[in-house]
This record gives structure tokens, sequence and C-alpha cells, in this order.
């Protein structure tokens, strides 16, 4: 068990020009392995493989385990590659498939690229680590992660935090098997990040969200495919967001904008959800916490999250609904509680409402089939009975608004006007309160394409579980307003019929190139919607 | 790895601190450097870094500063921070001082010898909740051992590692070395995992875990502050800090070696290793003792608040902080969590910051409905957490790979005795 000799015979590849490590552990006596010296050429480097996504390799790169077999524990190599790095370093994993043991952190990388050869073929498999997550991040800039497949994680696959540019590709992160509650947390996890790049990702068997971007801001998730998650990809508590060209299937919710209560980033804003493929989201939600509430068979749910816009996306074949646009008051109604459980949260800026929030040109097809969750089995029940607003067993709405929010806040003082005094200077400048709804703050809805066959159009609905206008509300007895189950054809316009402006794109500065529908998307078609 | 018997090397390590104690100037022999001692400090004679290249295998007769400042050595006696360099327990190099924290972070029922080098002619500059202000050239060791038997330490007792961090001009550096023979403790960049190590605790049970060296790299998971970075163009980077000498964790008595017992502080303070303690003694902030001989059940209701905001504050809230003391616009690595459980943090203003009716963002578990339930310790999350091994849950991330039966106690004692809550009832 002596570390010396393990060291040096773990420096193999010399171009790990850190001196400080060769510095502590001597000379490695295996330069010029592979006809490799490690020494730079006159020539540049040399391109020595390609990757299946088509991403070069060059062979001034540091080579972890480059002799490594299927099976090899390849911890302790990765652990020293990955550990004080140059700037602008390209760490490359080797082709097959590896036990990692420990959980991989690597600090304050200055323009790192970790790679493998694909995102088949290089697969690091956590199933027996120690750690938790399986890769995390912290600091640093301009930080690529590309083709290679993360497997099992105990906790989170990729989590980054606190990065400036995060771009992560042809990567997968996997929980083999059926989706079940002691599979991992998030798949791909940028916290707490600017510039966040996700594209062409496959996250599968999350017992959470299979892409969470969580409290970071200008960030692009486009081209990925999030498959049996219990959230496909989710946005929370983050700002200028765009997510498109995505596929979301067979998880419980396909794609979730959140603000939820307590984080350091109070709330989100500009979220914009386009161009999706959102179909057959009716996984059984083994989460816990509150995305442990999502019902299963929803394709997108928008949760306390204002200044969303989700267009020109295929939400099909989701048993419960299509789109759920909901209030934080449907997760905790104790509504006089709120100043108790969430004050200092709410004096910073989250607010339970949810605002400003505009659904166009979806194509919208066979949804609501079959609802259910605990969080909406009264709704359920109402609608698929005579309790609702038509009098008769309807089809369980597609779009489905709460209303609740917008009612306590139309009602002023009668309802939650009073938390307006709740709200810091900061927030309140910010636009945050809890006045009657002005037309900009109003949930709208028009242009939706029913995708049924023609004599099926009642089968696409628009639901409001309670009317948002005082003079149509009513009360208990106890002064509280009662869920009215409102119903009509979406066709009809007759709930949700307004428009909004449109939001702006999202910018990713990435390594002084910007990605996204203002930069190298410009011309893609999902950006001229 | 070895084993070794602490009370006879402590026996055997109280010439150094008699003659940096004293007072004696000239009393340079010993373990000391070549240069006469300077004044009556503590770390006087202990010589300093020269600002030129340093090199492992460089023969000081004092702690080998210059390798410190700027080499990865190989090995830990490379720096020569100990009079024997087989045992970093005891017998520092000359202007080392040990230090003991009143509560302190778990880490799998080890021991701790904490000793801080500070270059000669500098001091450490007080700071009153945040960690002290240490000179460029600061080393801190730290070295971790399993006793036989937690209610024997200092006893039979298996040395495991030796962490060092050290100042230099670039900001905070942290090595592992790993005890990998009885001769040397060898750098360990990738960490180590020691499995099957057993002790016998203070209720007279044989726990059998893993013990993990952590890498390198994880030092800074709880190492760290994090900028929360205002925009696309803020590029500014994490800082290293050290966790446990803050003021309220010294303001404590220790034994020195010498048979002196004196508060830490204070004693930095005359002996000129630390400037600008409040001559208002009473003003200086201070965590109560907690360790595994503390009765719970004795504890009052004060004493029991202000045991488990100290252990939650040295376990918790290196990560679990924002705001408050810290540099404007950084928080803990898990500052972004909702979760804060800094010492100085009011609970009557926010309970919701210590879990309180808080539901779990990332992740959760089925059956814990919030992070703390107050009067229901059994369904509370952030308790679940503590006393798990499942990696998926367990907290803190790091170095614990089993349960502190103690401070669990402790914490659930207090989640009995929290003020009831809006989810109190709740199933």
């Amino acid at each position: 068990m002596r570390h010396r000799t393990k060291l040096s015979k773990l420096f193999t590849v010399s171009a790990l020009a850190s001196g400080l490590l060769l510095a502590g552990c001597g000379d490695d006596g295996e330069d010029g392995k592979d006809g490799k010296d490690g020494v730079a050429g006159n020539a540049g480097p040399a391109v020595v493989a390609s990757t299946t996504s088509g991403f070069t390799i060059t062979d001034d790169a540091i080579f972890v385990a480059p002799n490594a077999v299927d099976g090899d524990d390849i911890t302790e190599a990765l652990s020293l590659a990955l550990f004080d790095l140059p700037e602008d370093a390209l760490v490359v994993l080797p082709r097959g498939r590896f036990t990692v043991t420990e959980g991989i952190i690597v600090n304050s990388a200055r323009g790192l690229t970790v790679t493998g050869y694909g995102i088949n073929e290089t697969i690091l498999d956590f199933s027996t680590s120690n750690g938790d997550d399986a890769f995390r991040f912290q600091g640093g800039n301009g930080i690529t992660v590309r083709d290679l497949g993360v497997y099992e994680a105990p906790k989170n696959g990729i989590k980054t935090t606190n990065v400036n540019g995060i771009h992560i590709t042809h990567t997968a992160t996997v929980w083999e098997g059926p989706l079940e509650s002691d599979n991992g947390a998030y798949g791909l996890y940028p916290l707490k990040s600017q510039n966040v790049l996700m594209e062409n990702n496959y996250a599968y068997g999350s017992a959470d969200a299979g892409i969470y971007v969580g409290q970071s801001e200008n960030i692009v998730v486009r081209n990925n495919t999030a498959k049996n998650n219990v959230a496909g990809i989710e946005i929370e508590n983050s700002s200028m967001a765009d997510v498109y060209n995505n596929i979301a299937v067979g998880n419980s919710g396909g794609i979730l904008s959140f603000d939820l209560p307590g984080l350091e980033k109070a709330y989100g804003s500009n979220v914009r959800i386009f161009n999706n493929q959102i179909y057959a989201n009716n996984a059984d939600n083994v989460g816990a916490g509150v995305v442990g509430a999502v019902p299963p068979g929803t394709g997108v749910i928008i949760l306390a999250a204002s200044d969303v816009e989700i267009y020109n996306n295929q939400i099909t074949d989701n048993d419960t609904t299509a789109v759920a646009i909901t209030s934080y008051f449907l997760i905790d109604e104790d509504v006089a509680g709120y100043l108790v459980s969430y004050g200092a949260t709410m004096a910073d800026g989250w607010s339970p409402t949810v605002k400003n929030v505009y659904l166009h040109n979806n194509t919208i097809a066979r949804n609501g089939s079959a609802p259910r969750g605990a969080l909406l089995a009264p709704i359920v029940a109402g609608y698929t009975s005579s309790m609702n607003s038509s009098g008769m067993s309807q089809t369980f709405p597609a779009i489905l608004y709460d209303g609740i929010g917008e009612l306590l806040s139309n009602l002023g003082a009668r309802g939650i006007g009073g938390f307006n005094a709740l709200v810091g200077p900061e927030a309140a400048a910010d636009g945050v309160n809890y006045d009657p709804y002005s037309p900009g703050d109003l949930i709208c809805a028009n242009s939706n394409i029913n995708g049924n066959p023609a004599p099926e159009y009642d089968e696409v609905n628009t639901g409001l579980v309670y009317p948002v206008d005082p003079a149509t509300a009513t009360f208990d007895g106890n002064g509280n307003p009662e869920a009215q189950l409102l119903i009509d054809q979406m066709v009809n316009n007759t709930y949700l019929n307004c428009t909004q402006p449109r939001l702006a794109p999202a910018v990713v500065n990435f390594r002084n190139t910007i990605y996204g529908c203002t930069g190298d998307d410009l011309a893609d078609a999902a950006c001229a919607l | 790895m070895r084993n070794n018997n602490k009370t006879a090397v402590a026996i055997l390590a109280t010439s150094l601190f008699l003659a940096a104690c004293g007072g004696g100037d000239g009393d340079g022999d010993g373990t000391g450097g070549t240069l006469p001692p300077v004044g009556s400090a503590l770390n006087a004679g202990a010589g300093s870094p020269t600002g030129a290249q340093g090199s492992c295998s460089a023969t000081t007769s004092g702690v080998n500063w210059d390798a410190l400042m700027t080499e990865v050595c190989p090995k830990l006696s490379d720096y020569n921070l100990f009079a024997n360099a087989t045992d970093p327990t005891a017998a520092p190099t000359r202007g080392g001082v040990p230090y003991d924290l009143s509560t302190a972070l778990f880490s799998d029922y080890t021991s701790k010898y904490r000793f801080i080098f500070v270059p000669e002619g500098k001091t450490v500059s007080y700071n009153p909740s945040e960690v002290l202000d240490f000179p460029v050239g600061t080393v801190i060791t730290k070295t971790f051992a399993l006793p036989a038997n937690t209610a024997m330490r200092g006893g039979e007792e298996l040395v495991i590692e030796t962490r060092l961090l050290i100042h230099r001009t670039d900001g905070w550096f942290a090595l592992p070395y790993y005890w990998s023979s009885d001769s040397d403790a060898t750098l360990a960049i990738a960490g180590k995992r020691l499995a099957n190590l057993t002790t016998i605790n203070n209720q007279g049970q044989q726990i059998t875990f893993d013990y993990s060296v952590p890498k390198a790299a994880d030092c800074n998971s709880c190492h760290s502050i994090v900028p929360d970075l205002a925009g696309p163009d803020d590029d500014r980077e994490q800082i290293f800090l050290p966790i446990g000498p803050k003021a309220r964790y010294l303001n404590t008595d220790y034994a020195y070696a010498d048979g002196t017992v004196y508060n830490q502080l204070q004693y930095w303070a005359e002996g000129d290793l630390l400037t600008g303690l409040p001559s208002d003694f009473q003003s200086v902030e201070q965590a109560p003792v907690f360790d595994d001989q503390v009765s719970i059940p004795s504890l009052s209701a004060d004493e029991l608040n202000d045991a488990a905001r100290a252990y939650l504050d040295i376990n918790c809230a290196h990560c679990h902080r924002a705001g408050l003391t810290l540099p404007v616009d950084y928080a803990g690595p898990a500052g972004s969590s909702g979760v804060q459980l800094e010492y100085g943090r009011d609970y009557a203003t926010d309970p919701g910051a210590f879990g309180v009716c808080k539901t779990p963002v990332a992740g959760g578990k089925d059956g814990y409905p919030f992070d703390v339930i107050p009067g229901n310790p059994d369904d509370s999350y952030l308790l679940f957490r503590m006393t798990t091994v499942d990696n998926r849950h367990k907290m803190p991330e790091l170095a614990r790979n089993t349960e502190h039966q103690e401070g669990t106690a402790l914490i659930r004692s207090w989640i009995d005795n929290l003020p009831a809550a809006g989810c109190s009832t709740a199933p």
C-alpha cells in the first residue's frame, strides 16, 4: 500500500503537464509511451481520434487510463487527472464501460473539456460508488462535458454549481431498469450557474428530474431527450431560459417550470418552452418532495412561476393533462399560514401566484384519458363526474388552470392583498405584488390546435378550477372561495382568451460564442416561431 | 497507518512547549531553527517562508516553509512539521501550537490532533464571527486517529490521515496525507478508502464501518464559499477557507503539554500570536462544549438549544450558509439549498431557513414530508439525513460513514423541543 509507486504508475501521460504534481511525485519514468513524449512539438497538436459526435481529440490531451479495459476501476486515474488542471485542458476518458467508486469533484476549472469517445462508447458506471454525485463541478468557467454516459449515480449524475459557462452535450445520465424511488436524483444538474447550454443529451430513469436547471440564468436546453424520469426537463427558479427542440416522453411530467419557496434565488422569469415533443408522460410518480406531487400523465406543468411562454409544442397522449398551470396554493392550501411558512422567502420575491403564462400554437391531442394523481384527486373526481360547470362527465381538461391565486389576488384585502406587506423593496421594484391581476399578469391561451380527429373536438377542453372574477366567485360558510370546475372546449376560447407580448430569447455566451436563437440557431426553424 | 500509544507519546512531547510558552528567549535548542528566537511570541524562532522556490528534499531544522509555500511534497515528513516525523499528534516543530474546538465536526469517531504554525513575526487577526484572519504562510495540520474505544481517547488509536491547510500567497491550499506505513504519511490526491474499521463507542457498542480519506479535490466541498454569480459576465471564483478556527470554537480551555490549562484565545493573545482580541473578553462569542460525554437529558432548554445550534453550525453550516457575516454575494456551497444553519442565524425570524415545515427541494424521501417537523424528529428529513449512511441521502456528504449517535441524539432532542409549527401535526 505504498502510494508513491501507484502515483507514478498513474501518470502515464506526461501531457498532464501539471508541474505541481510532477514535482510532487517525481519522474514518472514512463515518458514516451505510445510514442508521445508530452512535449508539444512545433507542428501543434495532432488529431488522434474523433468522437461519435465528431469532436476531435488531439494528442496534447490528458488521456485518463488510456489502456483500461471494460470493467476496470478507473477511479484513481480519474481523480488524479481532474485535480489541479491547467487552463483549457482537454481530458479524455477511455473507450468502454468502466467502474468508478468515488464521486468526482472538479474545482474552479477554467476552459476544461471532459470528453469520452461517444455517448454510448464511454460509459462510467457508478453503481458501486461510495460517493453521492457522480460528477460535481464547483466554480470555474467555460466547462464542457461531452460524449460520455454516467450510469447509476448514487445521487445526482452531473452537478455543476456556481459555474459561469457550462456546456453539456452528447452526454447521457442513466439509471437502468424500471423507474424506482431509489434511482438517483437529478441527471444533468446545473445549479446557480450562468450561461448554461444543455444539448443533445439523453436523460433516463431519474427519480427526480432528468435535466434540471436550478437558480441559474441565461440558459439554452435544446435537442435533448428526457425519458422515463419523474420530471423530464425542469427549469426551477431560473431566468432567461429557452427550452426547445427536445423530446420528453415516458416521464411522470414532461417539462416543468417551477418557482419553489425558500431558495437563495427566490424566483425566476422569462422561460420559453417551444417546439418540443411532449408525449405519453404517463409513468407512475416515484418521486419525493414537491416533484413527487406532479400528477402522472402531465405534459407540461407551470407551478408558481411567472413570465412563461409555451408555444408550438406537440403535447399528446398524456393521461392526465397537456398543460397544468397552477399557483402554489394547490401544493399548500393553508393561505393563512403563508406568513409563517414563507414570509422570509416572500420578502425576497417568491410568490405562490402564477402570472403571465402564454400558451399558443401548441398542438394538443389525445390527453386526459386517465387522469390521476393525489394532488388533483378532487379535481379529477369533479370533472369526470357531473360535479363540474357543465353538469356532466367530461374529458379531463387538456389545459388546466387552478385560478385560485388570481382570484385571491383579485379579491384584494379580502383575498391575499395583505401579502403585499411582506414583499421586500427589491422584489417590489421588480414588480412582485399581490394586487388584482393586470392585463399583463393574465394567463392566456389561444391559437392552440386541437389535434384530435374532428368528431372528438370536445375531448380537448380548457378547465378553470376556480373562477378568476370575484363577481362570479362563490364562497363557503367560512368565506373561502369554492371551486367551480369551469370547463369548455378549448376551440371555443371561453377561458384564457387573451394574448401576451412575446418573451425575449435567451442568450448563452459560452467561451465568447453566442448560442441559442440569437446566436448559432438564428436560422433554426424553431427560432422563427 | 499504525497504532501508537498516545499516553506515552504525550509525556515525551513537553519540552518544546515548555520552551515556547515559558517566555524564555534564547532557549533555542530542541527542534528549533538555527535562528535565535525573537521575543517571547509563541512562534518565536519558528522561521518563515523566504519567498524562494522550496524543495521537498531540503533539510531544515525548523518547518520547511518554502516547500509548504510552493511544493506538493510526496511525503508529509518533507515539510518537517513534527519533531518526531512518525508522530503527527504531538510535539510540533518550533512555533507550532496545538488547539482544539469546543464543538467539532464529526468524522467517524476519530480523535483529531490540530496544530497551527504561523510564520515568525506574523500574527493572526481576530474576527468576531468568521474564521480568524490567518496570515500568508500559516499552516494548519489536522491528524485523524480512530480510538479503539471512544471513551478512552488518547489511548490506543489508529492514526489514519493528516490533512494540511496551507495559506499560500494565492490563497489557501489543501493536501491530504495518508499514513500508509508507520514511518510516514504519503500524499493521497485520490483519497483512500479503508474497509471495516472498528471502534467501541461510549455506550460500549462495537461499530464497524468503512473510513474514507477524502480526495484532495473534495476539500473544496466544505472549505469554500462560492460567489452568487450576478450576471453573465460575473467571473468571480470560489474562495477556500478554513472552517473550525473561529473565535467561538477556540474560546475554551485547552490543557497544554506543559500542564498549563488556559483559554486558547487568551493564550494566543498573550503569546503574541493573536491581535485584536477584545479587551472585554465577555463579548467574545462562545460555542458550548459538546462531545460524546455530554449528557443530553441533563441539559437545560437553553443549553440544549445552544449545543444543537453549535453542532449544526460546525457540522452543516460550512455549506449550509448564506448572507449574515459572509462577504457580500458569497454563500456556502449549499447556500442555494434553502436550508441555512449558521450559529448566528436568528431562529425566530425565519424558522424555514432551519428546514422547519420546508418541503425538500432536491431529492427528498417518501415518509419525510418536511426537513424539520418540530416535535416529530422521526419524520424530519434533516434528522434522517444525519442518521442514514445511504449515499443518496446522507449528510454531511463527506467524511461520515457511520451515524454519530451522540450527535443525532442531540438533534433529535432539539427537534423534539422546538416550538410547534404549522406542520407539527402533519402525518
